[in-house]
């Protein structure tokens, strides 16, 4: 089970580093934590700092050509494209993995 | 010998002309010789009295075993590492391999990204640590570097990164710099350069004092923390002792004795090797000047309390005759008609009164900028009270690391705004308390919001090097934006640091743009911190209700740093208003050719800040002792004339 994040540039994975946080990218950090704890491999790539990974996948570099970085985040669930242009939700990651979502333990942002 | 030679010590000591001095030594010695400067207001050129910029540039003049003459045979070789031109290369070389296969604006947003303060620190360590790691072609590499806090900061940083880069690959796998795979490259890079600067056989490190209590204390402060990171300093140069001879006068006599003792002082609290280096009449530039010093430097072991008259023959005569000023009996300084060239006038006190009043009832900010040891916390001080006595209610506050703002004050000044005397308030501004207490606020915020997961991934980000400098803004934000004063006095850091904390707001202007962008819906906060930091663009580059002004002593290295500090910030939408020229040397004083001598270069400098800053210019004299408490300071601000 692998899931790979094309992040657009940020400076960090999660968010942390502006001033402020993003409710997207948390939101989406609390999914990647909680499937890895499911034993999910989650690669995450960012644009500003990966370049190279956007271009050696072709999906993504074809999606980033033809829709520019509107295109990201993009992300692949097992090898096929799952999203693109916004994250997915914890739940609809879960059901293309085919696993049931953490009931409890599940690490979640409360706002 | 070591290899590397490092010199530290802050601005205005007379750092680069020791640097400078020991490289010409080294070289014409028979040792393949480059010096490096890392300070973002660097004046190696101005040294060398040569054009050297952003590359390895042969220094002319010391190459006089070979025949020929031909440039690049010379011994030695000089580089300024440009902060901006280093990003530039940084950046081009992670853009450029892109730019045929990527669309356009993905280009954009990668540049866009690459252009925080982050980056621009990144780029800098980048280069200075190559010329650590592969500089086998010359036996030595001498670092004039930056002023002792970012030096450490500097230094500081492949400690943090490797240990942040280690904990990071064992985490998410990110950190700020980029992911861990991608710089595990560096980590080693960084690991051996830290190495060298902890081997005592291969690197050397210098620090430059001057015979003040400032000074000393900034040595030994910066002494340890540098071995708290593990590296020992090496050797001291106290630099710009009076000659004795020359302090005949009662105003030098004071000032050569307040020097002694401080020297006493030094040898009994630094445990290190020590050099003394008399005050000169005159700069220092050029080869022949630079050879004279090395000479001081290395062959006349001498005592401090040496009889030679060292300064003598050393005057420029073109310029003591030169003099305009000979013949002036006035009895006040500040009475002094001093001549300014032909179009420019001099300030008088009593017209900069009015850059400092508030208008309708907004409150003001008032910066004062400049090198280190240029007097800025003196003169913020003088200021502050001058306004807190006629009513308006002022804050002070400091971002200088060093901040000896409780002593000129004569009253402790906290991290919180403590009352001074009526209307006057202080408060000074720490990295590291900033940086715990943004750290605690952010988590505290986190606590219940989040996972324990979220919360050590959260944690682990935080303890990034990048988040310090912006613990900092952000309390240094509070503070502008406060509406509780009339006055907000900034008691700066030393320019470049400055300038970067000043630039803070525009990048993450920039970066929340992003952000927003980034998010799939649009993000509240992000907008609220759009707004928040463009609020605080506009009140700095307002001239009415944010005034910059440009603290400097009439010598080449402040003009020059001072007046690249005014360009970055024209760059950044700031005006600068006016500029003090501080410790200029009263004429009824200077009754000496030493002296004379000194007080003619010091007029030829004040004119060119009239030529070369186009701005108003206001004459602070140079001080016969520290001025410590409200009183004192009340005192010369009447004899400054303000009113």
């Amino acid at each position: 089970m692998k899931v790979r994040i094309y992040d657009p540039a940020m400076c960090c994975s999660s968010g942390m580093c502006g001033p402020d946080l993003d409710p997207a990218l948390v939101k989406m950090n609390d999914a990647v934590l909680s499937l890895k704890k499911q034993g999910v491999e989650v690669e995450r790539y960012n644009l500003a700092q990966q370049p190279k990974d956007f271009m050696d996948n072709k999906l993504v570099a074809e999606l980033l050509h033809k829709n520019g970085k509107k295109a990201l985040p993009v992300v692949m669930v097992n090898g096929e494209l799952f999203k693109t242009g916004e994250y997915p939700s914890y739940e609809n990651l879960c059901k293309a993995l085919d696993i049931e979502p953490l009931k409890q333990g599940r690490p979640m942002t409360l706002i | 010998m070591a290899k590397y030679i490092f010199f530290s010590g802050k601005g205005g000591v007379g750092k680069t002309t020791m640097a400078c001095a020991t490289a010409v030594y080294l070289a014409l010695s028979g040792n393949k010789t480059l010096i490096v400067t890392t300070d973002p207001a660097s004046n190696l050129a101005d040294v060398f009295e040569q054009e050297i910029g952003h590359k390895v540039t042969p220094i002319k003049g010391v190459g006089v075993i070979y025949p020929q003459g031909t440039a690049h045979e010379s011994p030695l070789h000089a580089m300024e590492i440009d902060p901006d031109e280093a990003t530039r290369e940084y950046k081009e070389g992670i853009i450029g391999p892109l730019r045929e296969i990527m669309p356009d604006d993905v280009i954009a947003s990668i540049e866009e990204n690459l252009s925080g303060a982050c980056t621009t620190e990144m780029a800098s360590f980048d280069r200075f640590i190559d010329f650590m790691g592969t500089a086998d072609e010359y036996d030595v590499v001498i670092f004039d570097t930056a002023p002792t806090g970012h030096t450490i900061r500097l230094l500081e940083l492949p400690v943090d990164w490797s240990k942040h880069i280690e904990e990071s690959a064992e985490g998410s796998g990110q950190t700020c710099l980029g992911p861990v795979r991608s710089i595990q490259g560096s980590k080693e890079k960084y690991d051996r350069a830290i190495s060298l600067l902890r081997d005592p056989a291969e690197t050397n490190f210098i620090f430059v004092m001057r015979p003040e209590e400032l000074s000393l204390y900034e040595t030994i402060r910066a002494s340890r923390e540098l071995a708290a990171i593990g590296i020992n300093t090496g050797e001291i140069i106290i630099n710009g002792i009076y000659p004795e001879e020359a302090c005949e006068v009662d105003f030098f006599k004071k000032k050569f004795l307040v020097q002694q003792d401080v020297i006493k002082e030094t040898e009994k609290l630094i445990d290190r090797p020590k050099r003394y280096m008399l005050l000169r009449d005159n700069e220092v530039k050029g080869i022949e000047a630079l050879k004279d010093v090395a000479e001081e430097l290395f062959h006349e072991v001498s005592a401090h309390g040496s009889k030679k008259m060292s300064f003598s023959g050393r005057s420029d005569p073109s310029r003591r005759s030169a003099s305009d000023l000979t013949g002036e009996s006035s009895s006040s300084f500040l009475d002094s008609p001093i001549k300014s060239g032909n179009d420019g006038q001099w300030t008088r006190k009593t017209d900069i009164d009015h850059l400092w009043l508030p208008h309708d009832k907004q409150t003001k900010a008032l910066f004062f900028t400049g090198k280190g040891g240029v007097g800025k916390t003196t003169v913020s001080c003088i200021t502050a009270l001058h306004m807190a006595d006629k009513g308006f209610k002022t804050l002070l506050v400091t971002t200088d690391p060093a901040a000896h703002i409780g002593e000129v004050l004569g009253k402790k000044v906290g991290t919180e705004p403590s009352e001074i005397t009526d209307n006057l308030y202080a408060v000074m501004i720490d990295q590291e308390t900033a940086f715990r207490e943004y750290k605690e606020k952010v988590l505290n915020d986190a606590r219940g919001k989040y996972s324990e997961d979220m919360l050590s991934a959260m944690e682990e980000e935080l303890n990034s090097p990048c988040i310090e400098e912006m613990a900092a803004f952000e309390k240094f934000a509070q503070f502008i934006e406060s509406r509780d004063y009339d006055l907000l006095v900034f008691d700066t850091a030393p320019t470049g640091h400055t300038l970067r904390l000043l630039d803070l707001p525009f990048d993450y202007a920039r970066q929340m743009e992003i952000m927003v962008d980034a998010s799939s819906g649009s993000s509240v906060t992000g907008n609220i911190t759009k707004e928040r930091f463009g609020k605080i663009i506009d009140m700095l580059r307002d001239s009415s209700r944010t005034v910059f002004t440009l603290v400097l002593y009439p010598e080449s290295t402040p003009i020059e740093e001072s007046y690249r500090a005014m360009i970055d910030l024209k760059k950044a939408g700031v005006e600068t208003q006016l500029v003090i020229a501080n410790m200029v040397l009263p004429e009824k004083v200077c009754t000496n050719d030493f002296f004379r001598s000194r007080r003619n270069m010091q007029i030829h400098y004040l004119n060119k800040i009239n030529d070369k800053f186009k701005l108003p210019v206001a004459i602070y004299p140079l001080m016969d002792e520290e001025i410590k408490g409200i009183e004192q300071l009340r005192s010369v601000s009447m004899e400054l004339g303000h009113r």
